[in-house]
């Protein structure tokens, strides 16, 4: 069994996590076999919900195969699919199954997904839900009823410094904190000079920082370069890098850039996706050092 | 205002079809000023549905009235005076949905039909535009983001700032549009006011919008109890 995600991140060890897609669909044998290559590789592995508004299936259950195959899972949860009593009580349900990390998220629009006539929910926001969260830890729900017996939660949210202007997303991820966020993971980071602005700011406070890193795929340049993958802007300069490329010369520069945020002693990790090809994970953080 | 787009046309052909005489019936306030629904729309769309039914061979008597507001009983009984409502098969509405609704609630003999989709509340930007400026959310957050609302010009209806994806201070659902929070930020960056930026808002209270709402003046609460 691993050691828990919160204590990892209190080490002082710079800490290598990733993130994964649960199936569409009920096949889990490709992702329990991903689970057995990420034992021991990563510290934490992140489990999306319905990422990018794209219909899979619940996050709760990927999370308990992977406690069960001996990772620490981070379930992402995204205000965009439910109101506060569904969060909430999809939060408790996977508590009760053993899953403390949890990533409270707004969501990304539906309009970027597979289900784009659906009604985007937004009853409340990541900050309302990292507040509930710590309200249901500490044994009351959102309206104020005590609970039977309180989860045990560890608090994340998400941040882009690359957002452009910063300053609007710094003042929400100072609340983000404020709520109760104990650890932030990034956006993929490109450019090392905004990381540094936001880490100057974000480092006022004891919140620990894992820097997204992203596995490009020379498939998907017209993606990348039509704002198709929200919150993700690839340089010009890189998309002219991969172009032609194949997936090889991508896992290199994802691995260079995980060695030069690690080098850079900004920040207390790294957290890698590489959509479609999380099997080259432990690649990347081995040629990347970590 | 309330800002609406006429049906496509061949849509509200199947509305009126089997119909004999039918009362095109206009709007002369916010559907009139979003040129939708008022006195030019009216006669605009009479003479769409004649010419296309002509082609057809489809004998439809068509009359056009446009009246004040549809939303309120005062100038609905009007029509009466200008028009045999007993007359027609259909009435064909230009008014947005709460007008055609208070429409067919006094003629509830008669079918009436909406020529147009509802749209939003919102604001005149110039010459034939108009944006949506407010949700109606019955509780209201505009005194803290600067004059402009979250809840509505946010697609996600953030109330407590930016998703990750703004760009160029550019939203990531539409890179056409302004990320509301950067034009909150700014706002209040300009009236020396960001300290309201820092404030955490609370979840709305979603329970202030009931459906279906009422609101009763304070002076007429005796009449209605």
């Amino acid at each position: 069994m691993a050691i828990s995600f919160e204590k990892a991140l209190t080490s002082g060890k710079f800490l290598a996590t990733a993130s994964v897609d649960p199936p569409k669909g009920t096949a889990l044998e490709g992702l329990g076999q991903l689970l057995e290559r990420l034992k021991g590789v990563v510290d934490g592995l992140g489990v999306s919900d319905n990422h990018q508004g794209i219909m899979c299936m619940s996050p709760w259950a990927v999370c308990k195969l992977a406690l069960e195959a001996g990772l620490e899972p981070i379930m992402h949860m995204t205000c965009r699919d439910r109101n506060r009593l569904a969060l909430q009580s999809d939060l408790l349900a996977a508590a009760s199954l053993g899953i403390k990390n949890l990533l409270c998220v707004s969501g990304d629009h539906v309009r970027f997904g597979d289900h784009v006539d659906a009604k985007p929910v937004h009853d409340i926001d990541s900050v309302h839900l990292l507040a509930a969260a710590k309200g249901l830890a500490e044994g009351k729900d959102m309206a104020g009823n005590a609970l039977e017996a309180a989860p045990t939660l560890f608090l994340g949210a998400v941040a882009n410094p690359e957002a452009d202007p910063l300053e609007p997303q710094l003042m929400k991820v100072d609340k983000k904190i404020r709520a109760g966020a104990s650890f932030l993971i990034t956006h993929p980071v490109f450019n090392m000079e905004n990381l540094k602005r936001f880490m100057e700011q974000v480092k006022k406070s004891p919140v620990k920082v894992l820097v997204g890193i992203r596995l490009l795929d020379p498939e998907e340049i017209a993606t990348y370069r039509n704002g198709g993958c929200p919150g993700l802007f690839v340089p010009e300069m890189v998309l002219e890098e991969i172009q032609g490329a194949g997936i090889e010369k991508c896992t290199e520069m994802a691995a260079a850039a995980v060695k030069e945020i690690k080098g850079a002693n900004l920040c207390d990790g790294v957290h890698v996706v590489a959509p479609g090809h999380e099997e080259r994970i432990p690649e990347i953080l081995k040629a990347g050092g970590v | 205002m309330i800002v609406a787009k006429r049906k496509p046309f061949k849509e509200i052909k199947g509305l009126v079809s089997g119909s004999k005489k039918i009362l095109v019936l206009g709007c002369g306030t916010c559907v009139a000023v979003c040129l939708a629904g008022g006195e030019k729309e009216v006669a605009l769309l009479a003479s769409q549905l004649k010419m296309a039914l002509a082609l057809e061979d489809w004998d439809l008597e068509i009359d056009e009235l446009t009246i004040e507001r549809q939303c309120d009983r005062e100038f609905i009984e009007e029509i009466n005076q200008k028009v045999n409502v007993d007359e027609y098969d259909l009435i064909l509405s230009t008014a947005c949905g709460a007008g055609v609704q208070l429409v067919s609630d006094v003629f509830d003999h008669k079918p009436v039909v909406a020529a147009l989709n509802t749209t939003f509340i919102g604001v005149a930007e110039g010459p034939g535009v108009w944006t949506e400026r407010c949700r109606s959310c019955s509780d209201c957050v505009l005194a803290e983001t600067g004059g402009i609302c979250p809840v509505t010009i946010c697609p996600k209806g953030l109330v407590n700032g930016p998703c990750g994806g703004t760009r160029q201070g550019k939203c990531e659902v539409d890179p056409e549009k302004d990320c509301a929070w950067t034009l909150i930020y700014n706002r209040l960056k300009k009236l020396g006011r960001l300290d309201r930026m820092e404030k955490i808002l609370p979840p709305k209270k979603w329970s202030a919008q009931q459906h279906p709402a009422t609101v009763i003046h304070e002076a007429y609460k005796r009449r209605y109890e």
